[in-house]
Parts: structure tokens; C-alpha cells; sequence
């Protein structure tokens, strides 16, 4: 089966050749699988932002190969990656990123009027997601109305409404009461299972990565440890997970 | 230390300085340019004939003093929310609130003092440079007027010292009120929606009343000329009200409708373009509504001012058909009517009788070469041409007498036959009339003729007649309207446009993060583009639009005094459309620039 995910020995170097250069990725390799729930830790300036930058089309590595649904999204000029993200990518950001002037159902619209689908294919698309994520009574509010667990909910729909291949989250739970980033990690774990939606979460929240299949550990550039759930509980899962972190970080 | 810190913070932010000073020194200028007008009596009074020119000019003054206080406060909300992000910061790191609230009141002032007194300067330099090129393209006499005028100058300085003290206070309070945590997070403040469907609706329909009231009181001003003291004042009241009820009520409507329309609405980003105009409307109301206003005024004076431009020629025209009247051609005299374009030249002989007042022509002559002349009619106001072959006729020989010598005007006008033509006993002359192709592109080497026959006849230095002499008269006396119109209609324009500019430039980096969310989500940078050049756009199409309504309305208020004042207005409209058009560009350019990458 065709990998959603294929990073091959990717460097990331900041700084042109001349001035003092800083590498904040290096030789990094990794896959997702269809259906997989992966997660990324690290502690701040570890390079997960880095990599989930390079990932989205958003930043390009310096070396190596990303390959995302089968496609090398290092080889895209500006406009196919721009494509790309709108076709291919769904993300989750941890401040919400959702547009205040537009309500609730015109922000999870709006990835479908990019691709300029049909207006009458857009209506059935956002009521099916919203239905699933709990959000018919507040498609009409505005996102200041919104408690920011409600916030959440929205901009994940969002970044499902036009079937992507893959969500990228990057701190979803971040800005979250407790109450909330559970409701939401149940959420993303129910799309994940029921619909087999590829999920990739970077977090340094143990919390929030206890609800992945697996785990990889990035230090410094490099990705180190990798764990997986198999058949653990999520509280077991936790549990190593943090007792991973303790030695990691070390 | 701490004062070290701004300065450093100041030099990071260069760029919004640069459009903050600038923005600035063009306010003091174009106020400046406009006192030196405005307030120079002696200049009013030699250059219009109208009583009402100064009171014309004290509403100017009252309105641009209004629009530049909203403008310097623009600028200081520009200037604080750029500032207390980092003042904020001092304040969290211990610096005391007096202090910091000292800073941003030294740091107001000089910004304020520094901009007016460059834009001073730059203002007797435009004011010098404009007013001549306004004088040499458009050949207009203007009296008593100097770019350096020191009441101007000191009132300049007066009334920014005074707003920028203000400006000032208002911000060291503010920044003392404001709570250190409120000032660190100020970009991430949320903005409010408001709902109110029903106010919106008695708005436009109060919005229309008022315009109409307005419209009519200005018809009425060009049928009632008496009724302009109270009809402006009602006119201008009822029109910003009017304007801004419009655009508060009017354009939010449209815009829900255009949202409602799926089809349209929910197509790449036109939605978000709507979502976002729509919520700045209600922030923008009160600068469009003034954008608007001041764009009609500035249009409409730009239009009456070439309207009176455009009387020139057609009271020059009616006051004599031939461009040119020449007596005895000499070699040089005949070279230069030679070097006229059109070739319709008409020689007539003629013979006087000095003792018996008496001219005498060939009837012969008017035969073959019909006298053309122009009758005035005094209730349309329009002259046509008519031709005769008889110049006794009482109509044409009044029209022949002004192009003949001054000493002969008196006399009485005789057609004989060539025969007893031949008998008289005197010198026979010639008077040679020429119709070039346009009086006005032929104006200069009209000119050297109409000069060189005065040296010839120096009795027609005194007494004119010609073509020519009638245009200097006439044009001296409409140049001082045409002047004002321009200068007055040149001033709005930059004032309102960088007013506009401002306002917009001012939100750009509450925009940074959604369009940078936009690109995030897969938005190509040239949709991204596109939308804001759409929304800018109508924030600068919707005053527009009002304005030039306002003006095609407001017009009939000089049907009194303009001959057809509707003639050729495409020329002041698409001369300020392009300036105006050149502000949006820049406003785009700039926008972008700060709002994506």
C-alpha cells in the first residue's frame, strides 16, 4: 500500500554558506502509514515546527526527499505547493488560525471554495463533517462567540471538510482547558479510527501524544526514540511515554 | 537607557515611520497650500468678482481643518498601537508609568513639530512649483499671489502644535490608563460583531431622505441664486448625514446580499473578501462618509474650475467671429497671419472721410466675401454665427466698428459701388480679418500680431477691439475662479486620498495573520493578491462612487453662473480619477507589502 507519509534523509540548514549556520534538522527519516496516528515530541527548538513546516509545503529542506501521497512535494514551485496544501493537506494550528469575520460555517467552507467546488456540493460536505464533530448549533456564530474548545472543534473540521490526505496538528491542544483537549483528542481519535484519516500531531504535550499509535522522540535535529501503543492502554501508553521523556530528554 | 531603547525600537520600524512622517508632512503642506489662499484677502478680492468667493473659502477652511484633525488622529492611533507593544514591555519590566507616559508625550510632539515644519517647507515649494504650472498650462493671470505667505505659515504652525499637543496628552493618558497586560496583547484583542438589522434599515431610508433634501436644496441654489447662504450650509449638513446613513446602511446591505448569493458568494475567496468588508465597513463609515464628501468637493471644484476655463472660450468666441483684425498688412504683419493654420483671410478696402465721420467699403467685397458675425443671444446665453452682405445693417456694422481703428469707431459705415469707391478722395486702406481653425492653439502667434498692430496703431493699446484684447480681459477675470477651483479641488484630493491611505495602511497588520492563515491552508499568492487589491478597491470605488454623484447633482447649483456646466466634464473627472486611481495603487502596493510575505 502507498505510503501517505516518506521522508528520506532530510537536513534543514538555516544561514547561507558564508555566515554562521545553524542545522536544525538532520538526516531525518521516518514513514506514516494509511490510517496512522502519529505523533512528533520534543521540547521547544528541538525542530518539530521545523519539520512539520517542511512537511506542509510551507518550508523546503535544504537536502533529502518528502514525499506526501506519493508525490515529492520538494520538486513543487510555489503555486503547486499552494495547490497542494489546499487539495492534499488539512491543519490543525494551536491558536485556531480561524478568520474572526467569517462564522463558523463559512471558516470550514472555505478550503472547498478555494478548490472552487461547486457551491451545492459545499453545503452537504460541511453539514456531514459538523455533524460528526458535534457543531450544528453554532454554524452560525462567529468565532469570538465561540468558547475555545468550540474554536477547535471548528477549525478541525476545517481541516476535514475537503477529505485531505493527511491533518497535520501542530499543538491542537495547546491553547485547551483539560476538559477540551480530551473532547478534542477523542474527536481526532474517532475520525482517525472510523474514517481512516492519517493524523500527524506535534506536541510536547504527553496528554495529547498518549492518544497516537506511535511515537517519535526529536532532539536536537534528529529523531531519535520511536514508540509504539501496540496493544497498551492509553494510560499505560501515558505512562511510558512519560518515563520515555525522562530518559530522552537526559 | 529607557529613551535609548525607543529610539532602537523606532529605527526597527523605519518603514512605518517613513508612511507615518510622510503622511504627516503632507497634511502640513496641503494645509499650508491651502491657507496661503484661503486667507491672503487681498489675493480674494483682486481675483474673483463674486462676494461669495471668501465665504466659499471659509467653509473650505472650516472643512479641511475638520478632515485633518480626523487625519492627525488616524495617525496617532497608527503611531500608539505601533509603540505600545513595547511600551507595554518597558512597563512590565519595571519602568514607572509616568515615565513611559513622558516618552510617548516627547515622542508624539517631536514627531508632530518635525513633520510640520518640513511639511511647511514643502508646502511653499509645491505651493510655488503648482501654482505655476497651473498658471503657464492653463494661461491664466493670477494677481497677488506668493507661495511664501507668513500668516499662512504661522497658522500652519498654530493649529498642528496645538492638535499635536493634544495628540500628545491623549496619548500619555491613554498608555497610563491602559493596564500592562491589555497593552502587551493588544493585537490579539477580538474584534466585536454587531447585529442590527432594524437601526440599518430606518438608516438607509434615512440615509436616501437626506440626500434627496440635499440634492434639492443645491437645484434650487441654480434656479434661486439668493437662496445660496442658507441652501450650502442645508446642502452640506444634509448631504454628510445622507452620505454616511448610505454607506453604513446601503453598502452592508449590498454586501449581505452579494453573501447570500452562494453562487457567487462561495466561490475562492470572495467570501472572505465580503466578510471582511463588511466588517470594516462599520469601522470605515465615518472616514468614507468624509472621503466622500470631500471627493465630491474637491471634484466639483476641479469641474466648476475648468468650467469656467471652458466660459473663457465661449464668451471670447461670441465676442468677435475673426481671430485676428490687421490693418494695412505690412510684409511682417502679412508673414504672421500667413504662419495662422486655416486659410480663411478676408482683405475688405476701405476709405474714410475724416471731416463727415464716414467709412466707406466696397459693396462688391461683402458680395464676394460675406462679413461673418456672431449675435448674442441674452436669454440663452449662446452666440451664433450669422453671415450678411450687408454691412450697413445696424447688427453688422456694430460688429465690423470692433475691428476697425478706435478713431473711426464713431463714424458711420457706407457700401458704395466700385465706381464711386474709386472717386473718393482718399487713401485707400485694407483691413484684413483672418478665422483660424482655433483661437486657441493659435493663441501665441495671435498674440505677437495682436502686439505687433498695437505698436503700429498705439491708439489700440488703449481701446482693444480685436479678438485678442477681449480674451486678455476675459480670461484675467476668470483665471482667479479657475485658480481657486484647481488649488482648492488639487488640495482635497491629496488630503482625503492620503486620508484613506492611512486609515487602511493603519489595519494592515491586524490583516497579517489571516492572510498568512489564507496561504497556510493553500491560498496561491496571487489570489492572495488579487483580494486585497479587490478589497482596497472598494473601500476607495465606495466614496467614489458617492462623491461623483454628488457632484452630477451638485452641479446644478451653477447652472446660475456656468454656461453649460455638464460640457466636457469627462476632462476634470478623468484628470482626478487618474490622481485618485494613482492613490489606490500605492495604498495596494503598500497594504501588500506589509501584509504578506
Amino acid at each position: 500500500m502507498q505510503k501517505i507519509v516518506e521522508v528520506k534523509n532530510v537536513e534543514k540548514i538555516y544561514g547561507k554558506a558564508d555566515e554562521k549556520q545553524f542545522k536544525a534538522l538532520s538526516d531525518v527519516n521516518f514513514e506514516v502509514q494509511p490510517g496512522e496516528f502519529v505523533g512528533i515530541m520534543g521540547a521547544s527548538g528541538s525542530g518539530k515546527t521545523t519539520l512539520l513546516n517542511i512537511l506542509s509545503t510551507l518550508d523546503t529542506p535544504t537536502s533529502g526527499s518528502v514525499k506526501i501521497a506519493g508525490q515529492d512535494i520538494t520538486t513543487l514551485n510555489n503555486n503547486e505547493m499552494a495547490d497542494f496544501r489546499s487539495n492534499k493537506i488539512g491543519f490543525i494550528f494551536q491558536d485556531f488560525n480561524l478568520l474572526e469575520n467569517l462564522t463558523a460555517y463559512e471558516n470550514i467552507a472555505l478550503p472547498l471554495a478555494l478548490q472552487n467546488v461547486a457551491p451545492k456540493k459545499i453545503k452537504p460536505a460541511v453539514t456531514s463533517i459538523t455533524e460528526k464533530l458535534g457543531l450544528t448549533e453554532i454554524l452560525n456564530h462567529y468565532p469570538t462567540e465561540l468558547s475555545g474548545g468550540q474554536k477547535q472543534r471548528v477549525a478541525a473540521a476545517r481541516a476535514l471538510v475537503h477529505e485531505p490526505s493527511i491533518v497535520f496538528g501542530d499543538e491542537p491542544t495547546g491553547a485547551l482547558d483539560s476538559k477540551s483537549a480530551r473532547a478534542l483528542m477523542d474527536t481526532m481519535t474517532k475520525i482517525n479510527q472510523e474514517d481512516n484519516v492519517s493524523i500527524l500531531l506535534v506536541t510536547h504535550d504527553p496528554f495529547s501524544a498518549s492518544y497516537c499509535d506511535r511515537i517519535l522522540f526529536i532532539r536536537d535535529g534528529e529523531i531519535g526514540q520511536e514508540l509504539k501503543k501496540a496493544d497498551n492502554s492509553r494510560g499505560e501508553f501515558y505512562q511510558e511515554i512519560l518515563d520515555s521523556l525522562g530518559t530522552f530528554v537526559e | 537607557m529607557l529613551n535609548k531603547l525607543a529610539l532602537s525600537g523606532i529605527r526597527h520600524r523605519m518603514r512605518d515611520y517613513t508612511v507615518l512622517f510622510s503622511g504627516l508632512m503632507i497634511a502640513s503642506a496641503i494645509f499650508y497650500m491651502f491657507l496661503s489662499l484661503a486667507i491672503n484677502k487681498q489675493f480674494l478680492s483682486s481675483n474673483s468678482p463674486a462676494a461669495a468667493t471668501a465665504f466659499i473659502f471659509g467653509f473650505g477652511i472650516v472643512l479641511l481643518a475638520i478632515i485633518t484633525i480626523v487625519y492627525i488622529n488616524y495617525a496617532n492611533t497608527f503611531l500608539l498601537s505601533m509603540r505600545q507593544k513595547e511600551y507595554g514591555m518597558f512597563m512590565m519590566l519595571g519602568a514607572k508609568s509616568s515615565k513611559i507616559s513622558k516618552m510617548i508625550f516627547v515622542e508624539t510632539f517631536a514627531i508632530g513639530a518635525i513633520s510640520t515644519i518640513i511639511g511647511s517647507l514643502l508646502g511653499i515649494i509645491a505651493t510655488k512649483y503648482v501654482s505655476q504650472w497651473m498658471i503657464t498650462a492653463l494661461d491664466m493671470q493670477i494677481k497677488h499671489f506668493n507661495s511664501f505667505y507668513l500668516p499662512a505659515l504661522m497658522w500652519t504652525f498654530i493649529f498642528f502644535i496645538v492638535l499635536f499637543v493634544f495628540s500628545a496628552l491623549r496619548n500619555s493618558v491613554s498608555l497610563r490608563r491602559t493596564k500592562v497586560l491589555t497593552l502587551l496583547h493588544k493585537d490579539s484583542q477580538p474584534s466585536k460583531i454587531k447585529r442590527n438589522g432594524g437601526v440599518k434599515a430606518v438608516q438607509a431610508v434615512l440615509g436616501i431622505i437626506f440626500l434627496v433634501i440635499g440634492y434639492f436644496a443645491m437645484w434650487y441654489i441654480g434656479k434661486n441664486a439668493g437662496f445660496i447662504f442658507i441652501g450650502v450650509p442645508i446642502a452640506l449638513v444634509t448631504i454628510v448625514i445622507g452620505t454616511y446613513f448610505t454607506i453604513n446602511s446601503a453598502i452592508t446591505a449590498v454586501i449581505s446580499l452579494l453573501k447570500r448569493n452562494t453562487k457567487y458568494s462561495q466561490k475562492g475567496l470572495n467570501n472572505f473578501t465580503l466578510s471582511q468588508l463588511s466588517f470594516r465597513i462599520g469601522d470605515y463609515t465615518k472616514i468614507l462618509s468624509m472621503v466622500s464628501i470631500m471627493f465630491a468637493l474637491a471634484l466639483g471644484a476641479i469641474t466648476v474650475g475648468l468650467g469656467f476655463q471652458k466660459q473663457i472660450d465661449t464668451v471670447v468666441n461670441g465676442q468677435n467671429y475673426y481671430d485676428v483684425a490687421v490693418h494695412n498688412a505690412d510684409t511682417a504683419q502679412k508673414n504672421r497671419i500667413n504662419h495662422l493654420s486655416g486659410d480663411d483671410q478676408f482683405n475688405y478696402s476701405y476709405k474714410t472721410d475724416d471731416k463727415n465721420k464716414i467709412v466707406y467699403y466696397r459693396t462688391s467685397e461683402f458680395k464676394n466675401q460675406p462679413f461673418h458675425y456672431e449675435a448674442f443671444n441674452m436669454k440663452s446665453m449662446i452666440a451664433t454665427t450669422k453671415t450678411s452682405t450687408n454691412v450697413t445693417n445696424p447688427d453688422v456694422s456694430y460688429s465690423m466698428q470692433q475691428n476697425m481703428l478706435p478713431k473711426y469707431r464713431m463714424s458711420q459705415i457706407k457700401a458704395v459701388s466700385d465706381a464711386k469707391y474709386n472717386k473718393i478722395q482718399a487713401a485707400s486702406n485694407t483691413l484684413t480679418l483672418v478665422k483660424t481653425t482655433s483661437f486657441k492653439n493659435n493663441l501665441s502667434k495671435i498674440r505677437t500680431i495682436s502686439k505687433e498692430e498695437a505698436k503700429r496703431y498705439p491708439e489700440l493699446k488703449q481701446a482693444g477691439g480685436d479678438k485678442y484684447t477681449a480674451y486678455t480681459m476675459i480670461n484675467g477675470f476668470f483665471s482667479g475662479l479657475e485658480f481657486m477651483g484647481f488649488f482648492l479641488g488639487i488640495a482635497f484630493l491629496a488630503m482625503l486620498a492620503s486620508c484613506l491611505m492611512f486609515k487602511i495602511l493603519s489595519g494592515a497588520s491586524g490583516d497579517v495573520k489571516r492572510y498568512n492563515m489564507l496561504y497556510k491552508i493553500g491560498t496561491r499568492q496571487k489570489v492572495l493578491r488579487s483580494t486585497i487589491s479587490k478589497e482596497i478597491a472598494v473601500l476607495f470605488a465606495v466614496p467614489a462612487g458617492l462623491g461623483i454623484v454628488h457632484v452630477l447633482l451638485g452641479l446644478q447649483m451653477f447652472k446660475g453662473i456656468l454656461f453649460q456646466p455638464y460640457t466636457h466634464i469627462e476632462i476634470p473627472f478623468g484628470i482626478f480619477i487618474v490622481l485618485y486611481l494613482c492613490y489606490y495603487f500605492l495604498t495596494s502596493y503598500l497594504y501588500k507589502k506589509i501584509v504578506l510575505k
